[in-house]
């Protein structure tokens, strides 16, 4: 017998102890994660140690603002493993605008982006939004972030300044080692969070040790 | 009043000041057609009426039935997305990749050689261990036990003096094809490897002529796979292209200060000109070797013209007036 419990958050459940989402696409497996059929529901084991909500979840998030339906613009979308659960939690209602500059992991996500139908990919710089701005329909939901930069915390606000509704939710997984190797984590978070504090207002954050090594996870509202 | 054309994904649309739609050319419902067909210029409309349109699309599409609900409007804009996509990987994807794959497979090739080299010797000195010292070269030896199998047989100047008396034991028929088929293994991984790097400094030749002179092929095609092709290499500072391949050094240094010293090469030390130099002059001709290649990297990326014959007698100029010079 499997035991299921809900979680705090919309569309994510424990099963047997492991969190998992609702397959979108029964049968389908993303990343190799193990399927469980329960009820006629096939849930989806998200792994913690390869990706980051999950993670941020595991080491005690309260805030995570994912909804049926949402529009979500994701930048560092990368081969898909964390946007496929995205993807189960906000339904064939919802749409996610997953930007990739490296074409190999899209080798991977193509595939998966025509199953699902709610994955629009585009290969672009998310540094340069204009490039992209055509292919996204008006604005979004949430802006989510991941990817190990020096400049992250700009992209991510020069994406939400033109995609992100008022009062749109963001997060970022800062990567403390792609900003600056030489200086400690905690000094490096602190000069992001105080920039990030400029724009939004942050509702929660949470270190993802030891399923990602110098990496904070944060959960922001914007203020405008 | 002004009529504007404006181009969605899913047909065109004719709008007029008021944000009136006056008619609707739907595309057909074909993800390949249409992100062909998004590509073609049309005039600008204002972006106030784009986006208007872009916001209420979804609508839109609903009211002129071009889909039956959200979750079909949403699939179809995926996999147009997803087909704007391929094409634009056809595009960006460009040879310098084919410069990577061929040097780290020859890496690779040369790890798995070693390996298995240092298998056979052990396997077939059993038989005929005096072989192993006498004959140094790894192809030879491996040439000499597929050509002659069992140590009676083998007929070689520098080993017959040691085939009778030798302290190995006998090996039965099977067991000598057994090894030999090792052996012969080893031989077709060293004509593979030899077949790559032909490969790999024609491919050179083709897309980094003047980088592939001046840091020899090896060097090259080693500097490119870290660097992570042409493009990215073309945009580094020398000071970067010095110390490619000598990262952990680097970061030690640059955490510690007081403990370490920079490094002052990487991957470059493999260049006759740095390896063959007095180790108080390394560092120098490093930093002249790698200007050098900066300046190469960005010629061959942007313009292909060919200038390396100069560039490479100018350093070797430098270099020299450098060995003379006292410190």
């Amino acid at each position: 017998m499997v035991k299921i419990e809900k979680t705090k958050f919309y569309g994510i459940f424990k099963v047997d102890g492991n969190l998992a989402t609702v397959n979108l696409v029964p049968g389908e497996k993303v990343y190799g994660e193990e399927l469980i059929k329960e009820k006629n529901v096939e849930y989806r084991y998200w792994d913690y140690w390869r990706s980051k909500p999950a993670a941020a979840i595991k080491n005690g998030l309260k805030i995570l603002p994912l909804e049926k339906g949402m529009n979500i613009l994701y930048l560092g979308i990368a081969n898909g493993t964390t946007a496929s659960h995205f993807s189960d939690i906000i339904g064939k209602e919802g749409l996610i605008y997953g930007v990739e500059i490296s074409e190999r992991p899209f080798r991977e996500l193509l595939p998966l982006v025509e199953k699902r139908g709610n994955i629009v990919p585009i290969l672009s710089n998310a540094r340069k939004p204009e490039d992209y701005e055509d292919q996204i329909l008006g604005k979004v939901d949430l802006v989510y972030e991941d990817v190990a930069t020096e400049d992250q915390v700009e992209i991510l606000i020069r994406n939400c300044e033109k995609f992100l509704k008022s009062e749109g939710f963001a997060i970022i997984a800062i990567k403390s080692q792609s900003i600056d190797v030489t200086r400690p984590p905690k000094e490096v978070y602190d000069e992001c969070l105080q920039k990030l504090e400029k724009h939004f207002e942050i509702l929660d954050k949470v270190k993802l040790d030891p399923y990602e090594k110098f990496h904070l996870f944060v959960v922001m509202k914007s203020k405008k | 009043m002004a009529l504007y054309k404006v181009k969605t994904f899913i047909g065109i649309f004719t709008i007029d000041d008021n944000k009136k739609v006056i008619s609707f050319s739907p595309f057909p419902k074909d993800p390949i057609l249409v992100a062909s067909r998004l590509k073609d210029e049309v005039d600008e409309a204002p972006e106030e009426i784009e986006n208007f349109l872009k916001e209420n699309l979804l609508r839109y599409a609903l009211e002129y039935k071009f889909v039956k609900n959200q979750a079909e409007f949403n699939q179809f804009l995926t996999e147009v997305n997803s087909e704007i996509a391929k094409q634009k990987i056809k595009e960006i994807v460009s040879r310098d990749v084919l410069i990577i794959h061929t040097n780290n497979a020859i890496e690779e090739l040369d790890k798995s050689i070693n390996i298995f080299i240092e298998r056979l010797r052990e396997w077939y000195s059993l038989h005929f261990p005096e072989m192993d010292k006498v004959i140094e070269d790894h192809k030879t030896f491996a040439k000499l036990i597929e050509k002659f199998g069992n140590r009676k047989d083998i007929d070689d100047k520098r080993l017959n003096q040691f085939k009778e008396k030798s302290m190995g034991i006998d090996f039965t028929q099977e067991d000598i094809e057994t090894v030999k088929a090792l052996a012969t293994t080893i031989i077709k991984l060293y004509e593979l490897r030899e077949r790559f790097s032909n490969y790999l400094s024609k491919l050179l030749k083709e897309i980094a002529p003047n980088f592939s002179v001046i840091a020899g092929d090896v060097v090259a095609a080693k500097l490119i796979a870290k660097a992570g092709g042409l493009e990215r290499l073309a945009r580094m500072p020398s000071s970067t292209i010095q110390l490619l391949g000598a990262e952990k050094a680097l970061f030690r240094f640059l955490k510690s200060k007081e403990k370490f010293k920079s490094p002052k090469f990487g991957l470059i030390y493999n260049h006759p000109l740095i390896k063959s130099a007095p180790k108080d002059k390394q560092g120098k001709i490093a930093r002249l070797l790698s200007s050098k290649l900066s300046i190469a990297a960005r010629i061959d990326y942007y313009s292909k013209e060919y200038k390396a014959d100069k560039m490479k007698k100018e350093l070797e100029e430098r270099v020299k007036e450098v060995l003379v010079a006292k410190k």
